[in-house]
């Protein structure tokens, strides 16, 4: 496993190579601010201090602090029990400002969002970018013909400085602090995410990207991301998370908060390659108005931990929700993810499909819900978990549940489990590919009608990734 | 709680009557199991029927299948779920729940779970809720039949397995 090889941090070399390598990183020692490690209510009252915030989010980091202290961790997934609360940074500041230029960025920072390609991607296709290295974003921008549409796109922290109002809000809304014991650490010590406000019939054509990268050893990085999609308006948020290797756990915790109004539609795309020693542990949801769409787009490939559902809330009539969601776990990693589809309203419809894929000992886990209420007549609901399972040490669950409290609805489920058949192998091989390449192509067939829906660049990029992963695999 | 064993090489054949919780193991190579239930459920009752399917040896079969209908405002809940450890090749299981809902007060949960610890298996569960399709009840209307004895008629073949 070249990609997943123990790596180290050095000093800042301008004359090194400018390709990337899987896992590297440069050192901490010219960050402008690192709080110690541990959690107290005087670290949340700091950040918040540094921050300059008002007094209602004070409040609200302060009673979120005391919710996630008196939260047991969860037991019913993925195994937290190792997560060490006190060892972790809750807030690293790795410059003063965040700037416009790419030229004014950090020149360790800038190098290693060089390596992942970045500047050269958002020249080419994205309407805007923010790159946000441990706690805080360092560099931000929004091409010119969206911001004079009206288009917000802004970390939170200056969001809550700019538009305090719109803040207010809607902030915590949809996922209060007290949903769940992640939620409440975000809540009590979040830092850096995106604010999106997306004007009334605005259809923003490119996507909106963030990038998240966590440099620090034992770092926590717990963004704070808010959408807003106006009456008829529409976006697609890409966010990429990378991080080096560490021997030591880090923890990502973030809220994602959607709300998409009346006729507006949003696609959410997460493609989560953070390294394998990252407990990520997220809370997403959208809440969905009359008529309209939300698509979570969700893969995850890397992190030792993921526990992730996103989910929506159907709350107009005649809105539509959709998740396509695809794992891969191999040795030391398990992917707990699935989605949530609420139904509140009549003549709503979810789709969700699962993919995942074990291999080298990983173990994939869908857990799912559908709820459809009382007043949701005429509800549609599909969902599909294929798992895939490359050798007999790893491991694939399914875990759904439909709670159905009306009769006017069709709820379908569907799951299976296989491997890679001998009869596809052999197929492949009589016309000459070779055992390895066969199975790269069975993989990528496997995924394939979720990775059409990315768009063009990502999804090269995820077939690359996915190739990159299979090297090397056959049992 | 119900235990049933299947010893290697017996194939056997189990209709669930009653609601309750039911495990039901494989221990043996080339063991073989088929498990049927079908609920109706009227007034308030509450139908609860757990199914655990444990497959501890290689070569091993089943084929689960539940069906309820729920009328009034009765409560159904069907929890399946299907465990394969590890070094148990060459297992298929299926597992198959279905519920018809025929009152807006009836409320139905399934939960057909899959753990799958071996890579040589052929698994898959489905499960449905629905009313029943009006294009069927449509067909017997149009040979005749009124309403009720036409959803009547459905149900009976529903609940037959």
């Amino acid at each position: 496993m070249a990609r997943f090889a123990q790596k180290h941090s050095d000093a800042f070399d301008p004359n090194a190579g400018d390709t990337y390598e899987h896992g590297y990183s440069y050192s901490t020692s010219g960050y402008s601010h690192i709080i110690k490690p541990g959690l107290t209510e005087g670290v949340v009252q700091e950040i918040s201090h540094i921050k300059e915030e008002p007094d209602w989010m004070l409040q609200l980091r302060l009673t979120a602090y005391q919710q996630f202290l008196a939260k047991p961790t969860p037991t019913w997934g993925a195994d937290l029990s190792e997560i060490d609360y006190d060892k972790i940074h809750y807030y690293l500041r790795p410059t003063d400002d965040q700037v416009s230029s790419w030229a004014d960025v950090p020149p360790e920072v800038k190098a290693t969002f060089d390596r992942l390609g970045i500047p050269q991607a958002e020249q080419n296709v994205l309407a805007g970018v923010k790159a946000q290295y441990d706690s805080e974003v360092v560099y931000g921008s929004l091409q010119n013909i969206w911001a004079k549409d009206g288009v917000i796109f802004l970390s939170m922290d200056e969001a809550l400085k700019t538009h305090p109002d719109l803040v207010k809000e809607y902030f915590g809304k949809l996922i209060p602090s007290g949903d769940n014991k992640f939620s409440a650490l975000n809540t009590a010590v979040w830092s850096g995410g995106s604010f999106v406000y997306i004007p009334k019939g605005v259809q923003v054509k490119m996507p909106l990207q963030t990038y998240f990268r966590i440099n620090a050893p034992n770092a926590g990085q717990f963004e704070r991301t808010l959408i807003i999609v106006d009456e008829g308006a529409s976006v697609h948020y890409v966010e990429g998370c990378t991080a080096p290797a560490f021997s030591s756990s880090s923890l990502h915790s973030a809220v994602v908060e959607i709300f998409v109004k009346k006729g507006g539609r949003c696609q959410y795309t997460t493609i989560q390659n953070w390294y394998k020693n990252i407990y990520n542990l997220v809370t997403k949801r959208a809440h969905v108005g009359e008529d309209a769409e939300m698509v979570w787009t969700d893969f995850n490939m890397g992190s030792k931990v993921t526990m992730k559902y996103p989910g929506f809330i159907l709350a107009g009539k005649g809105a539509k929700g959709e998740t396509l969601s695809m794992a891969l776990a191999s040795s030391g990693q398990h992917q707990d993810t699935g989605s949530k589809a609420i139904h509140l309203a009549p003549h709503t419809s979810s789709t969700i499909v699962s993919k995942s894929i074990s291999k080298d000992g990983g173990r994939t886990s869908y857990r799912g819900l559908v709820n459809v209420g009382p007043h949701a007549h005429h509800s549609q609901n599909t969902v599909i978990c294929d798992a895939l399972l490359l050798d007999s040490r790893s491991r694939s669950d399914t875990y759904p549940v439909d709670r159905i409290f009306n009769s006017q609805v069709t709820i379908q489920h569907e799951a299976t489990v296989s491997k890679i058949g001998d009869d596809q192998l052999f197929y492949l091989m009589s016309r000459g590919i070779t055992e390895e390449n066969a199975r790269k192509m069975i993989v990528n067939g496997f995924i394939d009608d979720l990775v059409r829906k990315l768009p063009l660049e990502y999804a090269v990029e995820m077939n690359r990734l996915v190739e990159y992963e299979m090297e090397g695999s056959i049992g | 709680m119900t235990a049933y064993t299947i010893q290697a090489n017996q194939h056997q054949k189990i209709q669930l009557t009653k609601p309750g919780e039911y495990r039901i193991s494989l221990v043996g190579a080339g063991a073989e199991v088929e498990v049927q239930g079908s609920f109706m459920t009227v007034g308030t009752d509450k139908t609860d029927v757990t199914v655990i399917i444990h497959h501890q040896a290689p070569h091993t079969r089943a084929d689960t299948t539940l069906r309820g209908v729920g009328r009034d405002r009765a409560q159904i809940r069907f929890v399946g779920r299907i465990i394969i450890d590890e070094d148990c090749g060459d297992s298929n299981s299926f597992l198959t729940e279905r519920i018809l809902l025929l009152s807006d007060q009836a409320t139905a949960e399934a939960v057909p779970d899959l753990e799958i610890k071996t890579d040589d298996v052929k698994c898959s569960h489905a499960a449905s809720i629905s009313r029943i399709p009006e294009e069927h009840l449509f067909y017997l209307m149009s040979r005749g039949l009124n309403r009720m004895s036409a959803e009547e008629l459905i149900i009976t073949g529903f609940l037959e397995l």
